[in-house]
């Protein structure tokens, strides 16, 4: 039996199709798995996610600096 | 093998595809409750109205009392105490502000998509940039948790319960929600619990605040007092953090796919965030202005930890006061922990393609669960190493969250603006203007932060002190 299978759940008919008519198709577990097409990012907005990237990483290296110094 | 639904079956929106639809747990349960909401949209008038808010809301007030935490409640306090209220309530007030601005987003981009946070950011972005996210939001959510636990252990401290009994309670009633494995039920628990946090509000009326000084407090902004120093920064960047932080994002988003908030909603999605930030808003002044009697009778309130705050206030608020303090301390830490560790769980899930919903059963969630209990199990045990420095660890985990928000701000920014995935529903730019103007907020404040740890020359000649 496959994982597919072990999820699926016998239902009524009249249930079954009350269960469909209230959710939207992407709200079907078995509709999640399908994926989303992926973007390219532009150069401007690289520059930003890399800028802020290196911004966190600066930035805790300070924090851990802190916590350092007043521990002394 | 049970019989399948084919689409041609149905009447509905998953009538698109030749293939057979294999109908779950997770969506009879969801589409059970959306059954109900479709009903009280089908009734007139107020009370239809009402049933349909109250069916709807959850996700937003969760989230924004959840971040009412067990450090947030220690920023606030720390706050009240060493600075009184008159910068500070008006301050709070705006994050709380910044903060509906930025979920709200987060409402829109589930609804529109039913795809989490995380996913979206994967599956849009590529692994790369995703695997960034995941990682920040792991680190930040464990680092979090344990301070929650630090503020359970402080606050039943403070009755005298030992710390190993606090933690096993704290874990046994976030494992007992988990066990109802319906989201409907799990939230209304939670939200029972995390109505609590409003305790502060009657113990800041026994503290008798003085309402002229509160009014003139929020109308002049006063500036701050001793000017800008360091201890102020961390203080100011821990109060955002007490408001806006990577891991409501994911949880929001993530909760409002769960729930099962569709593009109708959307109105309800933000009445929900607004009735949040105001609840959550409320309790943390509140927190300030009772803390803040202890900047007027002028004792230092430095080295204070949560159930040492609720020791301090004992002679000016009573014995009732100071126990609701510790009361309300306790229930930060423990909405905090239920809200955190589910947002880490769902974020797994979403990444690692795993079913990630508080409606599956156990047996077939088992990943997401293991990754629920298995966070909170070890930052809980973590809590009990003996002499763990608190305070400022618990502050510096807020400092963190706000250094962390301005990359996931970004993504933010990017899925909502993304026509491609959101139709009509991406920001206005008044929405991106704010957005922009929040992570240029948060980043100035970080870099200010840096300055006056590496260059407190610098930062002097800033202004600082």
């Amino acid at each position: 039996m496959t994982a597919k299978e072990k999820r699926e759940i016998v239902l009524a008919q009249a249930e079954r199709d009350l269960i469909l008519a209230s959710l939207e198709r992407d709200q079907l577990a078995a509709f999640k798995k399908h994926d989303i097409p992926r973007r390219r990012l532009k150069g401007p907005e690289l520059l930003v996610l890399w800028s802020l990237r290196i911004y966190l990483l600066f930035m805790l290296a300070v924090v851990v600096y802190q916590v350092l110094h007043v521990a002394k | 093998m049970p019989e399948a639904l084919t689409p041609a079956d149905s009447n509905g929106p998953g009538a698109n595809s030749a293939t057979e639809v294999v109908i779950t747990h997770e969506d009879v349960d969801r589409g059970h409750d959306r059954v109900r909401v479709r009903a009280a949209r089908a009734q007139s008038g107020f009370f239809g109205h009402a049933r349909l808010l109250w069916l709807l809301l959850g996700p937003g007030v969760l989230v924004m009392l959840g971040e009412n935490d067990g450090p947030s409640m220690l920023s606030y306090a720390a706050t009240g105490a060493q600075f009184g209220i008159g910068f500070f309530l008006p301050f709070v007030a705006l994050t709380f502000g910044m903060a509906i601005v930025v979920q709200e987003m987060t409402v829109r981009l589930g609804s529109a998509t039913h795809r989490g946070h995380a996913e979206l950011i994967f599956e849009r972005f590529g692994p790369f940039w995703g695997w960034f996210s995941l990682m920040d939001l792991g680190v930040g959510n464990f680092l979090t948790l344990i301070t929650e636990f630090i503020a359970i252990r402080a606050g039943l401290g403070f009755f005298g319960v030992p710390p190993w009994i606090a933690v096993v309670c704290a874990l046994a009633l976030l494992y007992s929600a988990l066990l109802t494995h319906r989201y409907w039920t799990w939230e209304r628990i939670t939200l029972a619990i995390a109505v609590g946090n409003l305790v502060f509000v009657p113990v800041a009326l026994l503290a008798h605040p003085d309402w002229h000084s509160v009014g003139h407090a929020f109308a002049a902004w006063k500036p701050l007092p001793g000017g800008l120093s360091q201890n102020t920064l961390i203080l100011m960047l821990a109060d955002i953090g007490a408001t806006v932080t990577p891991w409501m994002l994911f949880f929001q988003q993530s909760a409002t796919v769960d729930k099962g908030l569709t593009r109708k909603d959307i109105r309800f999605g933000r009445i929900d965030t607004v009735l949040g930030a105001v609840l959550a808003a409320a309790a943390a002044v509140a927190t300030i202005l009772v803390t803040s009697l202890l900047y007027t009778h002028h004792m230092s309130a430095e080295n204070f930890q949560a159930a040492e705050f609720a020791e301090a206030l004992r002679p000016l608020i009573g014995r009732v006061g100071a126990s609701l303090f510790a009361l309300g301390i306790v229930e930060a830490g423990m909405v905090a922990c239920v809200t955190i560790s589910t947002s880490t769980a769902y974020a797994f899930g979403e990444v690692a393609r795993r079913p990630h919903s508080l409606n599956l059963p156990i047996g077939e969630g088992r990943a997401f669960y293991s990754i629920l209990f298995l966070c909170a199990a070890v930052a809980a045990a973590i809590v009990l190493i003996p002499s763990l420095p608190l305070v400022y660890v618990v502050l510096l985990v807020n400092v963190i969250a706000v250094l962390a928000m301005p990359p996931a701000l970004v993504f933010l920014y990017l899925l909502v603006n993304d026509r491609e995935i959101m139709g009509d529903l991406v920001s206005p730019v008044w929405a991106n203007a704010f957005a922009l103007l929040v992570v240029v907020l948060l980043t100035g404040a970080g870099v200010l932060f840096g300055l006056s740890v590496i260059a407190p020359h610098l930062f002097a000649r800033l202004g600082g002190t």
